[in-house]
């Protein structure tokens, strides 16, 4: 089942319940062939499976040099030491592990468009984190909205697939985002440094600056997904027209709208005057930002979309 | 017509427009308050909805009022049609009516010269109606068809000058040829007959009137008597332009008589009554004049009090004086002018006129049984002759000689009733003079009087409150006669005049009542005997009023008579056969001269005189009304010619649906 057709059975049912309907096994081999890029060196914690330009337990040798009273042993190349009598320790290049940080906004601005932000944003995220973790990364989840911080830390290995498919299943949507909050709890958490990606739509009553410049701050390769849905990008091709009395889900707040042709037509202009601002905002910080339209088939998005931008190779 | 006239709006239906505007003004405009009802619908954020449209609305079911072209033309739609339900009426110089009548008062007072330019108000009035024709001819912009005009013009009776015409010029000259009189003003016959020429009915039914009534333009200073009389029928309608101005005060000379005393047969005492109809005193000279020479003057001024309220009836009522002249010598008769010496703005009351004859002893005779009461009474005045008759004696002469009665100037007929009755002045008493049309049905006892005309000559100083009479012949009379004093049971004093007989019948033998032992009876006997011999035969003349007509009993030879008027233009008259010379209405006050040839005499030989006085006790008030009222409606009076009403409704909704469309093209293009 392709991405695609797995957002349509789950949008049919209303809800994902299992985590078949977050990522089913053909896309999962597909991605197995993926791992994600970090723009910047990190040093993990344990070793990884990413080739690190620190000299470290490889098999790639990098250098020599002398030994030291303390150095291991193991590292000894007994080989000089027989033809030159001197101790040389063998320098590899270090494989390092990866900290890879998916931040979910479980605002309840999400839980909108057709198909729904929400949705898309837990199948993105499943499948971010099931490369991650096939790729051996330390994966860790954070969930903010509604005034609350909901993570999953520690993933590593394929087997812990499941477990992080369970978590997102169970993830709702609530109350506003709390996006400052949020990322200010991810910058403090000691998750160690790698690769940040966050996933949401951006729309922020209370705007996004400070929950990215607390991060941006703190050593991330940060990437902002901004998920959208198509009645958000262009309101009068997806049925937003007439005389409405438009809901803010997260404020409650009414607005009369008669949307008529001037009217979309201003408000599509406010939509990219304000998608221009985060772009710049992000990247004068150095972090990536992307704007994802939720009917953008999953695949397309990770095997194509993504691996050009760099997040993926 | 003026700005203000231009202007100036009657709404026939206020209340109803007012109900309109109730009902429907507010709602349109919470129309604007409610909100329009809109779909609702969850979305993510607000946040570029907010940003990009203006059409922001507040959470409270309503919102605040702002400035719409559609509300505004809608609003305006909607007042324009209130106004046409209110169905204002413009004044613009047009009408409805299809038929307007031009009523013009052509009485004494409006000879007053109180208009601009030192002109009368009967030109101004004229100038007003020929403006106000050539308005309505021209038509109003609401006007749809010029009227038909017709032109009346009233004093003492109405006159059409003009029937029913299209014709702007031939009303215009119509109303320039109407001539200022000195008469009364009496309205009612100018309304019955311009009824006469309106009312048009069907001939199935002669209750039911098919045409509209007419319009009526009364140009007049509103002193008018019998506006009480007349009640304007459903539909008829009146406006009244005031000629005149309102502080006009006047002073007149409302009675002059003159009389010879039986003592002084060659002198003449004259009495003259004073009215001030000012709101302050009065005080100057009267001067008395004969045949035009200065005889008399007032030793000093006469004061007059001011117009004053009764303080019961809250009637006005003039300021009166009696002046008594010093007797003056006049032993050949003439013409007696007095004249205040003093202008005001109206004239022809400054100055009455009596003709004095010259002293003259009457022959009187008495035809049947000759009472001693009466015939006492008679031997005490100073006569020439006074012969008794039987009946049949009298008879007999009339067969041997019918111009016998011409030979008395007052035959009295006690209770007896000759042949003949053909010629002659009468004073019949009791029985009843078939001849002149009063026809007897019975006889009546015990009456008294209900009714008398006290300003008639007859009754000049007659008190007939105590009258007893207790039996009565109960007579018919004729269309004729003159009603002068009416018991319950029928006529007691009538009068008839029917050109060469005269006569005054009193319906009951003075010794069947109490009235010969009444000093009215002197005084009525008295003046019956000198109202008979009118006609320069008795002792003084009776003063004509305008509007009365001079008769006169020529001798059989005269030739070309020739009535002179007191503007001295001569009329040559005809003198009918076996009838009295008559000519009249007399228009104008002032002196008529009767003049004609006989024998080998010249014309100024042979002089009849008339004094016409004007009614100073009506139409001496100059005060220009300001309003009318009619028995049962009151006018208001408008300045100027132009004031006839037209509709303007159709136009409103004509405009109301313009903007209508106007508005929904507005909504097309914002749509």
């Amino acid at each position: 089942m392709s991405g695609l057709a797995a957002s349509a059975a789950a949008t049919s049912k209303g809800r994902f319940d299992k985590i078949d309907d977050l990522i089913d096994s053909r896309l999962m081999a597909r991605l197995d062939r993926l791992d994600v890029v970090s723009r910047k060196i990190f040093t993990g914690k344990i070793q990884g499976e990413r080739r690190s330009r620190r000299r470290g337990q490889s098999v790639e040798f990098a250098d020599f040099r002398n030994y030291s009273p303390g150095d291991d042993l193991r590292f000894v190349d007994w080989n000089i030491y027989a033809r030159l009598d001197r101790l040389f320790l063998k320098l590899f290049l270090e494989e390092e592990d990866l900290s890879m940080v998916i931040a979910l906004d479980m605002s309840q601005s999400m839980d909108g468009g057709d198909p729904n932000k929400f949705d898309y944003c837990r199948r993105l995220a499943m499948a971010l984190g099931y490369i991650g973790l096939v790729n051996n990364n330390r994966v860790s989840l954070f969930g903010f909205g509604g005034g609350r911080i909901e993570r999953l830390t520690g993933l590593r290995g394929r087997r812990r697939t499941r477990e992080m498919g369970r978590w997102l299943l169970d993830r709702k949507t609530d109350g506003d985002a709390g996006f400052a909050d949020g990322m200010r709890a991810i910058a403090l958490g000691g998750q160690g440094r790698g690769v940040l990606l966050v996933l949401s739509d951006f729309l922020f009553p209370d705007g996004y600056e400070k929950g990215l410049t607390y991060v941006a701050g703190r050593g991330f390769d940060v990437y902002a997904l901004q998920l959208l849905a198509p009645q958000e990008i262009d309101p009068a091709r997806h049925g937003v027209t007439g005389d409405l009395r438009l809901i803010d889900s997260e404020t409650a707040e009414e607005v009369e709208v008669t949307a008529s042709t001037s009217v979309v037509a201003k408000y599509k202009e406010s939509l990219e005057r304000y998608v221009g601002s985060l772009r710049e905002f992000s990247v004068r910080r150095n972090i990536s930002h992307q704007v994802v339209e939720t009917s953008l088939d999953l695949d397309t998005l990770l095997l194509d979309y993504l691996r050009k931008r760099g997040l993926l190779a | 017509m003026s700005a203000a006239g231009l202007l100036a709006v009657t709404w026939l239906a206020p209340l109803a427009a007012s109900v309109l505007a109730l009902a429907t003004l507010p709602p349109l405009v919470a129309l604007y308050f409610l909100r329009l009802r809109r779909t609702k619908r969850v979305i993510s954020s607000t946040l570029f909805w907010t940003r990009a449209t203006q059409d922001l609305r507040a959470n409270a079911p309503f919102q605040r009022l702002r400035f719409s072209l559609l509300l505004l033309l809608q609003l305006l739609a909607l007042l324009l049609l209130i106004f046409a339900i209110a169905q204002p009426q413009l004044d613009l110089g047009g009408t409805n009516a299809q038929r307007v009548v031009i009523l013009i008062d052509a009485s004494g007072s409006m000879s007053a010269t109180d208009c601009s330019q030192s002109t009368t108000r009967l030109t101004e009035a004229k100038r007003l109606a020929s403006e106000r024709v050539r308005s309505l001819s021209s038509g109003g912009l609401f006007s749809s068809a010029a009227p038909s005009i017709m032109v009346v013009a009233f004093a003492k009776d109405a006159q059409v000058v003009c029937p029913f015409t299209d014709n702007a010029a031939q009303a215009i000259d119509a109303i320039a040829s109407i001539e200022a009189t000195d008469e009364t003003t009496q309205i009612a016959d100018a309304f019955e007959l311009a009824r006469a020429f309106t009312t048009v009915t069907d001939p199935d039914n002669a209750q039911a009137v098919i045409a509209a009534p007419p319009e009526y333009e009364l140009f007049s200073d509103g002193r008018i008597a019998d506006l009480d009389k007349v009640v304007l029928r459903t539909g008829e309608r009146v406006v009244f332009h005031t000629v005149g101005a309102a502080t006009t005060q006047n002073v007149g000379i409302a009675g002059l008589a003159a009389a010879r005393t039986p003592e002084r047969p060659d002198e003449v005492q004259i009495f003259a009554r004073v009215v001030n109809w000012a709101s302050t005193p009065y005080a100057g000279d009267l001067e008395v004049r004969v045949d035009g020479t200065l005889r008399a003057v007032t030793p000093k001024p006469v004061e007059v009090p001011a117009l004053h309220e009764d303080s019961t009836t809250k009637v006005r009522i003039a300021g009166e004086t009696q002046v008594v002249f010093p007797s003056i010598a006049l032993p050949q008769g003439g013409v007696v002018d007095v004249r205040l010496t003093t202008k005001d703005a109206l004239v022809a009351d400054d100055c009455a006129s009596v003709v004095a004859a010259p002293p003259h002893a009457l022959s009187i005779a008495i035809v049947g049984k000759g009472a001693f009461v009466l015939r006492s009474l008679l031997e005490g005045m100073t006569l020439a002759a006074l012969d008794v008759f039987s009946l049949e004696e009298w008879d007999r002469r009339l067969a041997s000689d019918a111009q016998t009665p011409d030979a008395y100037d007052v035959i009295v007929l006690d209770d007896a009733m000759p042949a003949q009755l053909a010629r002659g002045r009468y004073l019949v008493f009791r029985a009843p003079p078939l001849a002149a049309g009063i026809v007897a049905y019975g006889e009546k006892q015990n009456a008294s009087v209900r009714s008398l005309r006290d300003e008639h000559p007859l009754l000049q100083y007659v008190n007939l409150d105590g009258l007893f009479v207790a039996s009565m012949t109960a007579v018919a009379p004729g269309g004729d006669a003159d009603v002068i004093v009416e018991a319950s049971e029928g006529p007691l004093v009538v009068t008839v005049n029917r050109g060469p007989l005269t006569l005054v019948y009193v319906s009951f033998d003075p010794m069947e009542s109490n009235w010969p032992l009444q000093r009215g009876f002197v005084n009525f006997c008295s003046n019956a005997i000198a109202w008979l011999a009118a006609g320069g035969q008795a002792v003084t003349d009776e003063p004509l009023a305008p509007g009365d007509i001079i008769t006169a009993r020529l001798p059989s030879d005269a030739r070309t008579p020739v009535l002179r008027l007191p503007d001295e233009r001569e009329i040559a008259l005809v003198v009918p056969a076996q009838s009295n010379l008559s000519y009249g209405p007399l228009r104008r006050s002032g002196v008529y001269r009767l003049q004609w040839e006989q024998g080998s005499a010249d014309r100024a030989a042979t002089t009849l005189s008339y004094a016409v006085n004007m009614k100073t006790r009506t139409e001496g008030r100059c005060d220009a009304a300001s309003e009318i009222s009619f028995a049962t409606e009151r006018v208001t009076g408008v300045q100027g010619g132009g004031s006839a009403a037209s509709a303007a409704w159709p136009w409103l909704l004509l405009a109301a649906f313009v903007l209508l469309i106007l508005e929904w093209w507005v909504w097309l293009r914002r749509v």
